[in-house]
């Protein structure tokens, strides 16, 4: 039972998924290190990203022009996202500091029990798969699914060119500034408020992307964010807030403990692993293994 | 007995009153929603003291009830146990897991706490779901009623004892010594350890004492209900708690009790919407929290005290 084989290929879908959690650990962190908030209705934002891609696969663009489809969602979801905040998020900075994350959250909670409402009752609680005619990939001797392979390698682009827009760019020099201190971006004469849209707009996009591309392997339905978003959330707090290198190396560890739990212990736990990975990691290190220390938001 | 006490133990009696005399004029279905709406004051009210009163945001109340009624649900399923003997075991367990919970989330900073307790509610609520052959999992777990009826008017009755000797005990807790060492700890915790407060104990403590106050709420619940599923854990109904002590008044203890009432009630009759119901009390509450910040609570307060400095 234990052959190597078996470990390999474990080893393998666990890094491919974990990188997709990573995604989603991105997201929560991202819009945590701009604005000092949770949104917690990122899972929402994911399954409004699988939805549009199913809807674009299944009527207007088809399976074979599926990358094409999660770049539209991917933007759709983007521009949502710019939206909310606009509508929404933006009024937090007229309310006194000291309720400013109370509004946040019931905000981003009630947006959470809609959205998810509002897919019910438009799509129903039935779930749905875009068909995807991508061929399986051999690695080595080991058949991998080709749509897993291909969320993967999407994955890894979209993270190589989120770290290269932030490292490169001068929005991106914005954004990290922001993060440091958001009025010592104000005095060099830069719109907070704007680079909190963009932010906004960037975190939900790439829960968007993680639902787009996972739509095939883990379906679409209303509720379909939550395991994911759990996962994210997990791997924040394994990582620590705010750190971008912490949510990729925490995002393939989970990956890899659940796997392997999975394979080896049981499958129907799979979820749990995650959970005691997390336990395991605060009880010795409470701001998580990158997390900024002391930092009061 | 403090001044604060004495008003709030005579306007919680009378309020006790009035609602003692609603089965008397009305049907069954009003008094089924309204010992709904008592469970959700007891929550509310157990929450709002962990995370209004000492800063501890967590996001797992949900799952303390839920543990309470699944003990006593199971104890009755697998072993034949009385009610009157589970609910307080779930009680006991609620509080020995918010006491490990308290301790584990100890020295995290408002965010973490938040995730690692929400990231413990889902894990809860998987087992149960991946469990089934112990739980019964989406299938729901049958429990016996606590009285053997399904008439709801001998429940209201135990809902509205419950909730005065759990508003009471937390209006005491608040005004004790222990109370303002909660609020110290909220306010700035580091200056609180520094005047000397145990800060540790008093956070844990506290964490034990509302998850011991949910379990027990949950226990009363699953044995009226009598169906249990893992429904009672799912992330809406924690929303819902958030929503209602904020929407009443985060951190003061009239909030949870004007918040938790109307918005149960409003979520009862919006059923009537299907699958639409939760989206129109979402925008409801988008919108009052988009316009008006300060909670219902706040409307009453100046009235309150005007009518309480004429005598």
């Amino acid at each position: 039972m234990y052959s190597t084989e078996l470990v390999v290929q474990t080893f393998i879908s666990g890094i491919l998924i974990g990188v997709l959690y990573a995604l989603m650990a991105l997201g929560i962190t991202f819009i945590y290190s701009i604005m000092r908030m949770i949104n917690w209705a990122m899972g929402e934002f994911y399954m409004i990203g699988s939805y549009l891609q199913y809807m674009l696969v299944a009527w207007l663009l088809g399976p074979d022009l599926w990358w094409l489809a999660i770049l539209v969602s991917t933007a759709g979801v983007f521009v949502l996202g710019l939206f909310t905040e606009w509508s929404l998020l933006k009024p937090i900075f007229s309310k006194p500091p000291e309720i400013r994350s109370d509004y946040a959250t019931v905000i981003t909670l009630a947006l959470l029990l809609m959205l998810r409402s509002l897919a019910t009752g438009i799509a129903g609680p039935n779930q749905f798969t875009p068909g995807s005619n991508l061929p399986i990939v051999m690695v080595g001797p080991m058949p991998l699914a080709g749509a897993r392979v291909a969320a993967f390698v999407f994955a890894l682009v979209a993270l190589g060119v989120f770290w290269a827009v932030l490292r490169y760019t001068w929005y991106g020099l914005a954004l990290r500034a922001t993060s440091q201190s958001r009025v010592g971006v104000q005095t060099a004469g830069i719109d907070v408020l704007r680079v909190d849209r963009v932010a906004f707009g960037i975190g939900v996009a790439l829960a968007g992307l993680a639902g787009a591309l996972l739509a095939p392997v883990f379906l679409v339905f209303p509720t379909n964010g939550l395991v994911t978003t759990v996962k994210g959330f997990e791997i924040v707090v394994i990582g620590g807030l705010g750190s971008i290198p912490g949510a990729l190396i925490a995002g393939v560890a989970l990956g890899l403990v659940e796997s392997f739990g999975a394979a080896f212990v049981d499958s129907a736990y799979q979820n749990i692993y995650g959970f005691a990975l997390v336990l395991l990691i605060l009880v010795l290190r409470p701001n998580g293994l990158f997390g900024e220390r002391g930092r009061e938001a | 007995m403090s001044a604060s006490f004495r008003r709030s133990a005579a306007a919680i009696a009378l309020a006790a009153v009035l609602l003692a005399l609603v089965p008397l004029v009305t049907g069954s279905f009003v008094v089924h929603v309204l010992t709904i709406a008592l469970y959700y004051v007891i929550l509310a009210a157990s929450w709002n003291l962990l995370a209004g009163y000492t800063g501890q945001f967590s996001l797992a109340h949900h799952a303390f009830a839920a543990i309470g009624a699944y003990t006593s649900g199971l104890m009755g399923y697998h072993l034949g146990v009385s009610p009157w003997i589970g609910i307080p075991c779930g009680v006991v367990l609620s509080a020995i897991c918010g006491l490990i919970l308290g301790r584990l989330v100890l020295k995290m900073r408002a965010i973490y706490l938040a995730i690692a307790t929400w990231a413990f509610a889902e894990t809860f609520h998987i087992y149960l779901t991946a469990d089934y052959k112990f739980t019964r999992g989406e299938l729901g777990l049958s429990v016996k009623s606590l009285y053997g009826t399904t008439n709801p008017v001998p429940y209201y009755y135990t809902f509205i004892v419950l909730a005065v000797l759990v508003l009471l005990g937390l209006r005491l807790l608040i005004d004790s010594p222990i109370g303002y060492f909660m609020r110290a700890i909220k306010d700035d915790e580091l200056r609180a350890k520094s005047l000397g407060i145990d800060t540790t104990r008093v956070k844990i403590a506290v964490f034990a004492i509302s998850s011991a106050i949910a379990g027990l709420a949950g226990g009363f619940y699953g044995h009226y209900v009598v169906l249990l599923s893992p429904q009672m854990i799912d992330f809406s109904e924690m929303a819902k708690i958030v929503v209602m002590v904020v929407i009443g008044g985060f951190g003061t203890f009239l909030g949870p009790i004007v918040g938790a009432a109307p918005v149960q009630v409003v979520m009862t009759y919006l059923q009537s919407y299907g699958e639409w119901n939760l989206a129109v009390f979402a925008l409801i509450v988008i919108v009052l929290m988009r316009f008006s910040m300060e909670g219902l609570a706040s409307l009453f307060t100046p009235l309150w005290k005007r009518v309480w400095h004429l005598k």
